[in-house]
């Protein structure tokens, strides 16, 4: 059957249920890269936020009915599985963050040099990114979600509330204190070099 | 405007453009040293946000996962295909089976031909001779003395109307089932008075059980 690629999530659900299944892999097409790149950053790890969409998906194809249209979207709904898994794998595993960035295939990728800038230079922006990537993975995951949501995939007050199923309001202050948080884990270790070359 | 005010608007201090809020808090930066460190600070961290972003904002599932969901669907589906099919044959056993035990009980029990009710009648023909039969020990009555209709006896066959007598007997009740009826065991010693329609040959063809004892 040909299906429109703007057909209506909750209508490719009810053909993906009877067993189309062009429509579940529209479906997975349209959502899997922003609940893989949602569980990698909350993570740090490809491999988890692999299972972790493996999952989320899975219960797609094993319990379509267990989405209710009336409840919300069903981008919603996967962010909810998504946050579930998420924290089974923060309880089972113990505070290890990769340093690596994940490149397109979940696979790990070098920087380019874009400029003329000097490798020292980019060096130090590599450095501050893993610092700062270590930041947001050691902040509590009610903080870091809404970091991970509205800082690094950019959504709104509203799109993150409906993702994570709170109100506006609780999204912003926990933005708030996941931002203060940040500051000042960052600016502690801004200020640790300086005090370093102070003490030679 | 406060400081503490300041703090709780730095978020949003970009997407209010050129508000009042924007207005007072520019001018707080001015006379605050500490907010105007505190608002730097924060720019610095969303841009370095911002920038880890945009390290990860092409990062997607490896296809070997689509590959694995995939495959999981089809036997998923492949399984509830199979597994209808065999509900639905189950379903239709089931009810072949209750047609089938259904009829044979409606066979079973449907109930048997009474002898003496079905069978076929016939008028009785005018007596057009007299004769008597002394194996019998009945009478002969000479014409169709009432509107009952006669019955035939299991096994004969209605002869010519004027080959046949009519003769009205005495006999015991049980004697009739020698003509093939069926007989009332408790009344089988009562005797009854009986015409029966003679044929040509003599042989009883017919009977019937008159109301009343004529003379």
């Amino acid at each position: 059957m040909q299906i429109e690629a703007q057909e209506r999530d909750d209508v490719l659900l009810k053909r993906s249920a009877k067993g189309d299944e062009e429509a579940f892999t529209i479906l997975y097409r349209r959502h899997q890269a922003q609940i893989y790149r949602f569980a990698l950053r909350m993570t740090g790890h490809p491999w988890a936020a692999e299972e972790i969409v493996q999952d989320v998906f899975m219960t797609l194809v094993r319990e379509p009915k267990k989405f209710d249209p009336e409840r919300g979207t069903l981008r919603a709904f996967l962010y909810g599985i998504a946050r579930n898994r998420i924290m089974k794998h923060l309880e089972r595993l113990p505070r290890e963050f990769s340093l690596e960035i994940p490149g397109d295939e979940g696979e790990p990728r070098s920087l380019e040099v874009a400029d003329q800038r000097t490798p020292a230079h980019w060096a130090e922006l590599r450095e501050r990114r893993e610092q700062v990537r270590a930041a947001v993975l050691s902040l509590p995951p009610e903080f870091r979600e809404t970091v991970v949501l509205c800082e690094l995939e950019e959504m709104s007050y509203e799109e993150a509330a409906k993702a994570l199923e709170c109100p506006v309001g609780t999204v912003r202050s926990r933005l708030h204190r996941g931002r203060a948080l940040l500051l000042a884990k960052l600016e502690m270790l801004r200020e640790m070099p300086k005090r370093a070359n102070a003490a030679l | 405007m406060n400081c503490e005010e300041f703090a709780n608007l730095v978020p949003d201090l970009d997407a209010l453009a050129k508000s009042p809020e924007t207005m007072a808090a520019r001018e707080h930066l001015r006379s605050c040293p500490a907010c105007a460190a505190f608002y730097e600070s924060s720019q610095r961290l969303r841009t370095e946000l911002h920038d880890l972003g945009l390290a990860t904002s092409e990062a997607s599932a490896p296809s070997r996962v689509e590959m694995r969901l995939r495959q999981e669907f089809r036997t998923r589906h492949k399984t509830e295909k199979n597994h209808g099919r065999a509900v639905v044959a189950g379903w239709l056993l089931a009810a072949a089976t209750l047609v089938l035990v259904a009829g044979s009980l409606f066979f079973w029990h449907s109930p048997r031909v009474n002898v003496a009710s079905q069978q076929p009648t016939a008028k009785a023909p005018v007596a057009s001779t007299v004769a008597s039969e002394p194996e019998l020990g009945g009478t002969l009555i000479a014409a169709n003395d009432g509107d009952d209709e006669f019955a035939l006896i299991p096994g004969a066959l209605p002869g010519l109307q004027d080959e046949t007598s009519v003769v009205r007997v005495q006999m015991q009740r049980g004697s009739l089932s020698a003509l093939g009826l069926t007989v009332n065991e408790e009344h089988a010693s009562d005797v009854v008075e009986v015409d029966l329609l003679l044929g040509a040959d003599g042989q009883p063809q017919a009977y019937r059980l008159p109301q009343q004892t004529a003379n």
